[in-house]
């Protein structure tokens, strides 16, 4: 029932350049999306929702409209995870299809609800053969997220606590387009790969800046200038990529 | 008994040993031999790269500078790998930097030749894609292993998969490049590799470490080595 009702959105706004509020799928050529057309459905994708788990096959990739995706590396030894990246409506899930690949390394899951566009790992294999502008725009997003993977790395090696939270937290709200969300501590170990007792610690020291407020597992951001200022310098330098990659 | 990598031999590199015999011939005239010298920056990051470098013997570390200038390690490409893949993702500029770790040769060949054969959408395209996703592997792995474990576990880590690429057991690395590229002081890269050199895994004298018992190294070494190569065995022999 989304997918009819997104399929006469479409024609609606067919005029317009807004033809889908993925961007990535919105720098296509009219003629080239409507090629994707009957291959790509709108679905709902819950709160932490896992998509992929590190050595699942990929059975779909998503464009998220507005919804954000994040990619996690999982730890062999303990089982622990860490994020590495996050794909919103800039991007897609599931590059690895694009390059050949079946299986996922990461684990995907949903850390803001929403909706995102589907489609079926084979058939975008089968509009990304021959090339095209498809084919373009994905080694354009590839470059992108190597370069926020890579900021990761740099990011957990020399980075504190709090620095990494505040981060997130800031990412997070650009992408959720909101200053207040739902996260558990359990959640935000997950993502920053640390215990839940040093979470509690780095939330607790911003909170006592005064720059966000922890309470029941709802996360508000009171000084946003303030959280840009206990941040490092990664919130702004990924920014920067994922806002240009396209232009 | 390893034997040798021949530094001249471009199939050496194992990605260009993939590729049919028909799209080797057919590059080949393009491939120039370099040899890249210890230290040697191949790109800067924010350079535009001239060129796309399969290496044989040398071992190529890759740097990621923040904006406050700290650095930290991110991958390596020896004769498993290639430097460059900005060039063919479109991006004409690198996020990272790229240096020499190991001197030794390679073979590289211009952008545009690269972008071109790319473009073909034949077995060239197929391989670096592949690479590419065991690259992404590589770099997760990396930002877990920066996170997660001690600089002793890194440092093996980095031997093994030099060792690797090598094919030989001696490994010319001097204090100052370990401490360089891993980001930890000249005293810390003596306290771990004195350890490993007391538990009968290395020995290392003057700048040149010998590796005495692969198993044992494999065994102090983090997860992060086995994940890395495994998926790139997967990926390269599909």
């Amino acid at each position: 029932m989304l997918a009819t009702k997104l399929r006469s959105n479409f024609t609606k706004t067919e005029e317009s350049n807004n033809h889908a509020d993925n961007r990535l799928l919105a720098a296509l050529s009219h003629k080239d999306f409507r090629l994707l057309l009957p291959d790509i459905e709108l679905v709902a994708l819950p709160l932490n929702k896992i998509l992929y788990r590190c050595g699942d096959i990929i059975r779909y990739v998503y464009f998220p409209v507005d919804s954000v995706v994040s990619l996690l590396s999982e730890v062999e030894e303990d089982r622990s995870t860490l994020e590495v990246g996050v794909v919103g409506n800039e991007g897609m899930t599931g590059i690895a299809v694009f390059l050949g690949v079946k299986k996922s390394r990461n684990q995907m899951i949903v850390q803001g609800a929403g909706t995102a566009l589907r489609m079926k790992a084979a058939d975008l294999r089968k509009h990304v053969n021959g090339g095209g502008r498809l084919q373009f725009l994905l080694q354009l997003y590839t470059h992108a997220l190597m370069t926020q993977i890579s900021q990761s790395a740099a990011c957990n090696r020399y980075h504190l606590v709090e620095a990494r939270l505040a981060r997130w937290l800031l990412a997070t709200r650009d992408r959720l387009d909101s200053n207040e969300f739902r996260q558990t501590q359990e959640f935000l170990s997950n993502m920053l790969g640390v215990r839940r007792e040093m979470v509690n610690k780095a939330a607790g020291t911003l909170q006592k800046q005064g720059l966000i407020t922890y309470t029941r597992g709802v996360l508000t951001i009171l000084d946003n200038a303030g959280l840009e200022a206990a941040s490092c310098d990664c919130y702004r330098s990924i920014k920067e990529e994922y806002d240009n990659f396209l232009n | 008994m390893l034997n040798a990598v021949n530094s001249r031999d471009a199939r050496a590199n194992r990605l260009l040993e993939k590729l049919p015999q028909e799209d080797y011939t057919r590059l080949s005239p393009s491939f120039e031999f370099v040899n890249l010298a210890l230290g040697e920056i191949l790109y800067h990051s924010g350079d535009e790269m001239a060129y796309l470098y399969f290496p044989t013997t040398a071992i190529v570390f890759l740097l990621y500078t923040t904006e406050s200038g700290a650095t930290a390690e991110m991958g390596m490409a020896g004769r498993c790998g290639v430097l460059g893949i900005a060039l063919f993702m479109g991006g004409k500029t690198t996020p990272n930097q790229a240096i020499v770790q190991i001197a030794g040769g390679a073979f590289r060949i211009k952008a545009k030749i690269i972008q071109d054969e790319f473009e073909r959408g034949g077995a060239m395209q197929h391989v670096l894609l592949r690479y590419t996703q065991s690259l992404i592997t590589h770099i997760s792995q990396t930002a877990v292993c920066n996170r997660l474990h001690t600089f002793e576990q890194r440092l093996c880590r980095w031997l093994l998969y030099s060792h690797d690429c090598l094919q030989t057991d001696e490994i010319i690395l001097t204090q100052e490049i370990i401490s360089h590229l891993l980001g930890v002081r000249r005293e810390g890269v003596t306290v771990a590799a004195g350890r490993l050199q007391d538990a009968g895994v290395i020995s290392y004298v003057r700048g040149h470490i010998r590796i005495l018992d692969r198993q044992k190294l494999e065994n102090c070494a983090c997860e992060c080595y086995a994940v890395v190569k495994d998926e790139y065995e997967r990926l390269l022999t599909l």
